[in-house]
């Protein structure tokens, strides 16, 4: 039983057009031009309890759209989603204590008081009994190491501190769904290494399940296995990440080390220099070659030492969005 | 039990209140200073009028007295409890912290009216029923329970009244392409708040008067309790045309805020 | 490269300021129209609470013994207190003080250490520019208003002294507004909570400006005394000057006292200015 289904999901909505200089205020004055822009066209997709799914894509894909109507903070235009049995839209009060929307940059807490004070209020507003409350409480200011942070006020804290008090806000009512709007953005290194941490091991040992957004490889890769690829409202891709690799990852990266000082001439024949330096090179080489080149290669030459990689993961997701745009501008 | 859930919020959101004022002490001070100075500023003009006369537009010097301190006292809650707020709204919009509000299980109205309890708005509310006391004491009137709790019952509806048109404001924040402050718009609705209703009796202003009283009903506000209070108006239909007004605003109010929320949930990306 | 066009010296000539002018003028007047709702209902809305302060003063004038108070009739009250509209279009400041305040704050006063711009003499143009934008938009809605109430200056006679003392007037208040606020703002030297200091500074203009009502309706101490204020200027002397209620050597003394006066300030802005640059300088900003 899907915890989240969506079926047709679409949103269009009205941009209203500035006209330029002095006739067209003008003219502004008494009717205004507007455009369609169609930020989610369609999207279809089913998440089931305990998933940990990204939602990856270039800006203005439509993921935040499509997050939000998951919220029910937004109407779609059209097409249907049920998340936890609930219709979002319709925002029960059932439905809204049973899940909980992170957005990366923004701060839900009171901003002059400690997050302590921001902790109490939520637990009156989702009314958690005080017991349950301690509790969690507990856990989640010890597994994100904050515990004396909690009474300093918020505006003091670094940009990676106030994150991890707005998750803890977030989980205090203990939450089926966990949904995360780019939760790593602008975080320094350290601060989303923890965070992903934390949230891979609520993930595991509390069976919550996660949905989120970013444009970063590096959340989709620590946190996720399963990826929904989005660009100009449609999603192209939802699978494993190994699947990216089989399905867009055309070429391999080929590193040879060769015996001698330098590379030998006429490389290119093989494939893409990529890289040279002194006996090393690394070669782009189409997939379904790799075996005939290798084999060339080590014909000819002498190699000491030889490795086969697949090319980083963000240039293949980059080639996607490109394949992408490709289709939305075919039509 | 739902309701007292809500008490609970709203003692909570009252003690945060307090202790953000506590935190910025001098910026406290000020605001309570700037209210005292306008308080004496209107005394100064309340005064500086009934020099040259005895009686205005059918108010005496005390009974004007309880008329100015009838509005400053209204213009305390309304300042204490939702102007903040309100005009908040139009920014919540803007950076789309509105949904952090939507999310949350409890009514929106609710949350978007009463999040931040402004505390330097309490010095105006004590000043302004103390002024409302001196007025009565100049009167000489004798304690009559009745009239005492008409005059608190038509308070809370002036106050419904009120409140009911800075949601309708409010919500209008959602159509707006750029942020009028909605202090402007609330300066200009107190300023037909401010007066007695009875400066509108001359021929050209009457149908004014008559637009503002029973159609966009905002004169009603402070004239009808300070009638009950400092003249003695008990008719009943008075009283139970304020009591029905404030019962339509707030159901009607309340509404315009519902649609207005789904025009932004429709309209946001 | 950057730093030889930061420091290039601007064309001078009248020609290139008045292009720059009315550029500033065109790009105000095209921000103003952008805003539709804005714009329509915010010139109309704001002369909302004039119509209960006309029927407050003449439910006054209604019951009040006699026909004048304080040597005004009920006419001439009603005229006083639209005139100080007009005072306090040339005489407010709106975000002067607290712009200034706020780039001392944050620091981006620092443009005008390295380049040969003078803060107090850029501010001025700007506003200059603005308020004449600002006028210009607003002419329609307040000759329309003026219409309206054509009756209440019925009885008013305005020679062409008067008219150019008016004039005068309003123009220096202009001055005496500005280089207040400057003032105000550039409090920001030296303590950080300027906004504050403005908020109790508005609070209290407002009534001794005049704007509130004719300074002559207090107790003659009193109101001798806030006459000798240069807030008058803001609302109170301009209004008095085309009703007529200052005349022949009183009033050229006036318009000399406002001058003094703008010239003060004018004086005080610049040493201020001067002072509160070299310690800024010296805190590194």
């Amino acid at each position: 039983m899907p915890i989240i289904e969506a079926t047709g999901l679409s949103k269009t909505y009205r941009v209203f057009q500035k006209t330029e200089g002095f006739l067209g205020a003008m003219r502004g004055l008494l009717r205004r031009k507007y455009k369609e822009v169609r930020a989610v066209a369609g999207v279809n997709f089913a998440i089931e309890p305990g998933e940990m799914v990204a939602f990856l894509g270039p800006n203005g894909a439509g993921k935040t759209t499509t997050l939000k109507m998951l919220s029910g903070l937004i109407f779609p235009s059209s097409g249907t989603a049920q998340v936890l049995g609930f219709t979002p839209w319709d925002r029960d009060d059932a439905f809204r204590r049973s899940f909980a929307l992170i957005m990366g940059q923004k701060n839900q807490l009171w901003w002059d008081l400690p997050a302590a004070d921001s902790f109490h209020l939520h637990r009156e507003i989702y009314s958690i009994p005080s017991d349950q409350f301690d509790i969690t409480l507990g856990e989640l200011t010890e597994m994100f190491q904050v515990k004396e942070l909690t009474r300093q006020p918020v505006r003091e804290l670094s940009l990676g501190e106030r994150m991890k008090m707005e998750l803890i806000a977030a989980l205090l009512h203990r939450p089926k769904l966990l949904l995360l709007d780019e939760p790593t953005i602008g975080l320094d290194i350290v601060a989303q290494v923890t965070i992903q941490k934390c949230l891979k091991d609520y993930n595991a040992n509390r069976g919550v399940t996660m949905l989120l957004t970013s444009h970063y490889m590096r959340d989709v890769e620590a946190l996720c296995k399963r990826l929904l690829i989005i660009t100009h409202g449609k999603v192209i891709y939802d699978g494993a990440i190994s699947g990216i690799i089989e399905q867009f990852g055309r070429t391999k990266l080929v590193k040879l080390q060769f015996a001698g000082e330098t590379t030998p001439a006429g490389l290119e024949r093989f494939g893409e220099i990529v890289q040279e330096e002194g006996p090393a090179a690394d070669l782009k080489v189409d997939r379904t070659r790799v075996a005939e080149v290798l084999g060339a290669i080590l014909d000819r030459y002498t190699v000491i030492d030889m490795s086969v990689q697949d090319p980083p993961l963000d240039q293949m997701i980059a080639r996607v969005f490109e394949e992408g745009r490709k289709l939305h501008e075919a039509g | 039990m739902p309701s007292s859930r809500y008490f609970r919020l709203l003692f909570a959101f009252a003690r945060y209140g307090l202790l953000r004022e506590l935190a910025f002490r001098t910026n406290f001070l000020v605001k309570v200073s700037v209210e005292i100075l306008w308080l004496s500023i209107l005394i100064i003009f309340y005064k500086t009028i009934f020099s040259k006369t005895t009686v205005v537009a059918g108010w005496t010097e005390a009974q004007y007295l309880f008329f100015v301190g009838c509005y400053f006292t209204l213009e305390g809650f309304i300042e204490a409890f939702f102007l903040e707020n309100c005009s908040a709204f139009s920014d919540l919009i803007r950076s789309g912290d509105l949904d952090f509000i939507l999310l949350k299980p409890i009514d929106e109205q609710f949350l978007v009216s009463l999040r931040n309890i402004e505390w330097s708005s309490v010095p105006t509310v004590i000043m302004g029923a103390s002024i409302m006391s001196i007025g009565l004491w100049q009167m000489h009137l004798t304690f009559d329970f009745v009239q005492v709790a008409l005059f608190l019952a038509m308070f809370v509806c002036g106050l419904i009244i009120a409140y009911s048109f800075l949601l309708l404001l409010t919500a209008a924040a959602v159509w707006m392409v750029r942020n009028q402050s909605l202090y402007e718009l609330w300066w200009l609705f107190t300023s037909l708040v401010r007066y007695p209703k009875e400066i509108f009796l001359k021929s050209w202003a009457s149908p004014i008067g008559f637009v503002f009283t029973f159609v966009i009903p905002i004169l009603l506000v402070v004239n009808v309790p300070a009638g009950v209070m400092a003249k003695r108006i008990l008719d009943r239909a008075t009283l139970a045309f304020t009591v029905l007004t404030a019962a339509i605003l707030l159901y009607g109010s309340r509404r315009f805020f519902q649609f207005a929320l789904k025009r932004y949930r429709s309209a946001s990306s | 490269m950057k730093l030889v066009e930061a420091t290039a010296v601007p064309p001078a000539g009248i020609l290139h300021s008045i292009r720059k002018y009315i550029n500033i003028l065109r790009a105000s007047l095209i921000e103003r129209m952008t805003y539709r709702a804005d714009f329509m209902l915010g010139t109309v809305l704001r002369f909302l609470p004039m119509l209960t302060t006309i029927l407050l003063w003449q439910a006054i004038y209604m019951s009040a013994p006699g026909e004048e108070i304080a040597h005004y009739r009920v006419n001439d009250m009603i005229a006083y207190l639209l005139l100080v509209h007009i005072s306090r279009m040339f005489s407010s400041m709106p975000g002067l003080a607290a712009g200034i305040a706020r780039d001392i704050r944050d620091g981006n006063l620092k443009k005008y250490l390295l380049q040969p711009i003078d803060m107090l003499s850029y501010l001025v143009s700007y506003r200059m520019a603005h308020k004449a934008a600002y006028v210009t938009t607003s002419f329609l809605p307040y000759a329309f208003l003026f219409f309206l109430c054509r009756g209440f200056f019925a009885d008013l006679t305005i020679s062409w002294t008067q008219a150019a003392a008016y004039v005068a007037s309003l123009l220096m208040a202009f001055v005496v507004g500005f280089f207040f606020e400057a003032c105000i703002g550039m409090i920001g030297f030296w303590f950080l909570e300027v906004t504050s200091l403005l908020y109790v500074v508005n609070t209290v203009n407002f009534f001794l400006s005049g704007h509130m009502f004719p300074l002559d309706l207090l107790p003659a101490f009193w109101a001798a005394f806030f006459k000798s204020l240069p807030f008058q200027y803001m609302a109170y002397f301009p209004a008095t000057v085309l009703l007529g209620k200052i005349q022949g050597e009183d009033l050229a003394r006036e318009l000399l006292l406002e001058l003094v006066w703008g010239i003060g300030f004018v004086v005080m802005a610049r040493i201020i200015y001067r002072v509160g640059l070299k310690r800024y300088s010296a805190y590194g900003g």
